[in-house]
């Protein structure tokens, strides 16, 4: 067992991995750790075996695998699914709110990371104490309050026209997307990222006459990029998780997101639950692709997270 | 001047909607819970009408014990799982990218997801996936979400399941950190197992572990989504969280100032919780300078 002399010394070491008992231990471990991957992977496995099989045999509960299982009759399954579950007007509501609040959030909580890292004036200082306090404020507690402000949002400042300041903004994407450029704790990881760029890459560019939007764009997002990508990560997948905000606040349903339809079309009774599963599934697929293409681009970006808990 | 004025200008987006989103809603809510409400309208000041009306009925009693159960069966059921797996993973030498992906794939999931395939799963006829496995054993259909006794466990079950992975990820990577100098060295002057976990492994991930307990209790206090999509606080209010209690009152029951009063003494308890976080903070800093 040549790859047990290799192993880098942690608590089980080559010295243990040479005797039985440490080699009993280690596979043992590694049992433990099959079982748990099993049992983690389980309701998923269920999810997909479910997706394929008919009312019937779901009904009858005897089967864990579905009978007569072809691809033709699986392909058959999704398109019947894809035409009772009606998701398509949802999924677009989606993509336009992940995209939007995407240059949201990097035009917003970015901008204001790289004052705060980098053309720091008297009173930044304050400014930064009150992100950090906005990060840490219990978000739940709100939740009413928000609610109430949204009946009269004051969008506008008071221009001395005719035009109202204060707007229900109810049943239209403005919390949402004013809540993307709250991001308090985005903001920290962008600063924290602009933080490590050297002072003079960005002072050598000003004398050379860039723009401040121009350092923005060409010298500190392309400088971050683990962070950017984590960001833009977490906004883009944003919208595919959160079922509760367009569900209080939207009340057309012709504008909601795929989990809040998700969420709604559960007592319908054309709905069964072989195609809610596969609902569930093509819900899961948008996230699941975002992360596969982020990453391998971000591990930067968890690692900065991960230092401070 | 006039780049002071441009920084400024920047910072101003962010600034704003952090007002409108977390400061006006969080000072406006305290002053509205003294507030007599009608509809979502503010009416006149009526001192601590809405804190009595909470505080003596039976839900704000029943949902801060049933609040507490959650966050007490979250550390009994998710604290030691992601420790001890990130622990077996760092110790592989066989599969161990596999293992890593394979634990961490259900975190891809939404959250949301997650929630309604477990009620799929807890389904009390026999369609459900536990209900099936009873049923193969020779057993009754179960209600999984039927007994006040158990339903909070039952849903701490998903909370798990959602959140352990990503924790376990963590924990993973602050091992990773752990320089294997110091572990080589240890073995050199004939530490064991046993006293390289003491000295090395704990020291190295105190206070990371900390920290995270303190954030796993503020994020617990708040759960309100698992009943809300699982059981509707039900049966009975059994599973009724406090800040699903908030939610009820707000929206479901028309009771908006006793909504804002359950809201401002959850955020009392919090923020206590949330100053020792920052205390803590500070600790662990010092030490790991």
């Amino acid at each position: 067992m040549s790859r047990f002399q290799e192993k880098q010394t942690t608590l089980l070491s080559r010295v243990e991995l040479a005797t039985v008992k440490g080699r009993i231990l280690y596979w043992c471990l590694f049992a433990l750790l099959a079982a748990m991957a099993f049992i983690t992977l389980f309701p998923c496995i269920w999810m997909i075996l479910c997706a394929f099989k008919t009312p019937r045999e779901i009904a009858a509960g005897s089967s864990f695998f579905p009978e007569n299982f072809s691809l033709k009759g699986a392909a058959e399954q999704i398109a019947f699914a894809w035409e009772v579950l009606e998701m398509g007007r949802s999924i677009l509501n989606t993509l336009f709110l992940c995209l939007t609040n995407c240059a949201i959030t990097v035009l917003c909580s970015g901008f204001a990371g790289y004052v705060l890292s980098k053309r720091k004036r008297k009173g930044m200082g304050e400014v930064f104490v009150l992100v950090v306090w906005t990060m840490m404020m219990p978000g739940s507690v709100r939740m009413v309050s928000t609610f109430i402000s949204y009946l009269s949002f004051p969008l506008l400042i008071d221009n001395g026209l005719d035009i109202p300041t204060n707007v229900n903004v109810l049943n239209t994407y403005v919390p949402m997307w004013v809540g993307a450029a709250a991001g308090s704790f985005t903001l920290i990881l962008f600063k924290n990222a602009f933080d490590a760029i050297p002072n003079t890459l960005v002072d050598a560019a000003r004398i050379d006459g860039c723009s401040t939007v121009r350092i923005f764009f060409q010298l500190m997002l392309p400088l971050a990029k683990p962070t950017v990508f984590y960001v833009m990560m977490g906004a883009l997948s944003g919208p595919w998780a959160d079922y509760f905000n367009p569900y209080l606040l939207l009340s057309d349903p012709s504008k909601y997101t795929v989990p809040t339809w998700l969420f709604v079309i559960q007592g319908k009774t054309e709905v069964t639950t072989n195609v809610y599963m596969m609902g569930l599934i093509f819900a899961c697929i948008p996230p699941a692709l975002l992360y596969l293409f982020f990453q391998g681009r971000m591990t930067g970006g968890i690692m900065m997270g991960a230092v401070k808990g | 001047m006039k780049s002071g004025l441009t920084a400024w200008l920047l910072l101003l987006p962010a600034i704003i909607a952090m007002y409108l989103m977390v400061w006006r809603p969080q000072v406006v809510g305290i002053i509205w819970s003294f507030f007599k409400m009608r509809g979502y309208e503010v009416q006149e000041f009526c001192g601590l009408d809405n804190y009595i009306r909470v505080l003596t009925s039976r839900n704000w009693g029943l949902a801060l014990r049933n609040t507490f159960l959650y966050v007490f069966w979250s550390f009994a059921l998710g604290f030691l799982p992601p420790l001890l797996i990130a622990f077996f993973i760092n110790e592989m030498v066989h599969f161990k990218a596999g293992f890593r992906t394979l634990i961490y794939l259900p975190a891809l999931m939404p959250g949301i997801c997650s929630m309604l395939l477990w009620k799929y799963m807890y389904k009390a006829d026999s369609t459900g996936l536990l209900n099936t496995i009873l049923m193969k054993l020779g057993m009754e259909p179960y209600g999984w979400l039927n007994h006040p006794d158990t339903v909070i466990l039952m849903l701490v079950l998903e909370m798990t399941w959602v959140g352990f992975p990503g924790t376990m990820f963590l924990y993973y990577t602050t091992l990773q950190g752990i320089q294997m100098e110091l572990y080589e060295s240890a073995l050199i002057d004939g530490a064991g197992p046993v006293k390289r976990f003491l000295h090395i492994s704990v020291p190295q991930m105190f206070g990371l572990l900390a920290l995270n307990i303190v954030q796993q209790i503020i994020g617990v206090f708040q759960v309100m989504n698992e009943p809300l999509v699982l059981t509707g606080g039900g049966p009975n209010g059994a599973s009724m969280s406090v800040s699903y209690l908030m939610y009820r009152y707000a929206f479901l029951e028309g009771r908006v100032g006793e909504s804002l009063a359950t809201g401002t003494l959850v955020f009392v308890i919090l923020l206590a919780a949330t100053c020792f976080y920052f205390y803590l903070n500070r600790k662990v800093e010092e030490n790991y300078e």
